[in-house]
């Protein structure tokens, strides 16, 4: 090889360096620009609610959400869900049982600057749920006077109110698929249930508790990731 | 910075999966009565024993000394016969109680029993040493105050 050769491949070299190199830039200023105001919507599903009611566990919430992206920031979000519990304590024979819908309203906010499909949030929810529970004993003995009639309380009507705050990370699986987890913290604003007792599960909230805490796993489908894509391709065509 | 992740995930399923029962430590549902001559608290120096009915369940047997009684009413029937048998050195007398109650189911959760409050709504009884009985709180739960004033005939009787 050369002299002038190897030159002319050095500047070569160089050239296309600087041009990768200027595009990955702006493609970096492209992805941490503004957001338009509607970046799509999004419809999730709480992977662990599904799985608790599968392998049968003492309770579950099973449900689905749906949210607006607005310039890639901030997310109206909209959870519905059904709350499902089957428990019988292990020493008394008291059973409870519910099977009814809650739902969530609120917000996320997105502390990722970028634009990549990727989230770190921070998330504020409040939840309603108006159910109805039943309560049984078949073997309820009166401890003094020996007298076993069983107990049996259905459809007792209540009603619990509930906030949710917590963090959460989202990440890009493939195109427009997500899987993200969030960690909440609840606490119950109100109840209303019968003078009887009150319930042991709310749906959508958990254990029945003045607070605690919550978590999701959930599979996101992302229209608004390609709704931006296009939105910048028509942008830079003009 | 994934591990530490790991960790803090592991942690939070850990507390998760956690749970703790609080039921009321102090459950017992009794109807508590005091006993009052002269308008005053007295303690009946005889034994005292106190049944369910004629045949029914020992509720106090044999007691001594005793001003207060704790009676615990049935879950189901809306109307306890208590009856109640004082026996001295040479002498034995007996007094009947009625108490007519409302009984309201009282649940707390699955792991912790299941019980019944009761709401007084009348009492009567015999005359043989039980001058009248007041009702003072109707409610019947897990509150270890006094319902019942049980006035025993006076002393000069």
């Amino acid at each position: 090889m050369n002299r002038p050769t190897t030159c002319r491949y050095i500047c070569s070299l160089l050239l296309i360096s600087l041009t990768c190199l200027s595009l990955q830039a702006q493609e970096q200023k492209e992805k941490e620009g503004k957001a338009p105001l509607f970046s799509g919507i999004a419809v999730s599903a709480d992977i662990v609610g599904f799985v608790m009611k599968a392998v049968d566990a003492k309770f579950a919430n099973m449900e689905v959400g749906a949210r607006v992206n607005l310039y890639d920031k901030i997310f109206p979000v909209a959870e519905l869900g059904i709350g499902d519990c089957h428990r019988e304590g292990a020493e008394t024979g008291n059973t409870f049982s519910t099977t009814s819908p809650y739902m969530r309203f609120g917000m996320d906010y997105n502390f990722n600057k970028k634009h990549n499909g990727n989230r770190l949030f921070g998330l504020f929810r409040y939840g309603f749920s108006s159910f109805k529970y039943d309560v049984a004993n078949k073997a309820f003995t009166d401890p003094i006077y020996g007298t076993t009639i069983p107990l049996e309380m259905n459809d007792e009507k209540a009603t619990g109110h509930w906030l949710e705050f917590g963090v959460g990370v989202e990440t890009k699986l493939w195109k427009f698929i997500r899987l993200g987890w969030s960690m909440r913290y609840k606490f119950r604003i109100s109840m209303k249930s019968p003078d009887g007792g009150d319930p042991y599960f709310i749906p959508g909230y958990g254990k029945n508790d003045t607070n605690g805490w919550g978590g999701t796993v959930s599979l996101v489908f992302d229209v608004g990731q390609n709704l931006m894509k296009k939105k910048q391709s028509r942008e830079t065509n003009k | 910075m994934r591990r530490r992740l790991l960790y803090i995930a592991s942690i939070v399923l850990l507390l998760a999966a956690c749970e703790s029962y609080d039921c009321t430590l102090y459950n017992h549902v009794g109807c508590y009565g005091a006993f009052y001559q002269d308008s005053a608290s007295v303690s009946l120096d005889d034994t005292l024993t106190i049944t369910a009915g004629k045949s029914g369940p020992v509720l106090l047997n044999k007691s001594v000394g005793t001003s207060k009684i704790d009676l615990s009413l049935s879950y189901w029937q809306d109307e306890d016969t208590l009856v109640l048998t004082v026996k001295g050195t040479d002498y034995l007398v007996q007094d009947t109680i009625w108490i007519s109650k409302s009984n309201q189911v009282h649940y707390e959760s699955p792991d912790c029993p299941a019980t019944l409050f009761h709401t007084i709504q009348g009492v009567r009884s015999t005359h043989e040493f039980i001058d009248s009985i007041n009702v003072i709180r109707s409610s019947v739960n897990y509150e270890q105050t006094n319902n019942l004033q049980i006035h025993l005939f006076s002393a000069a009787d």
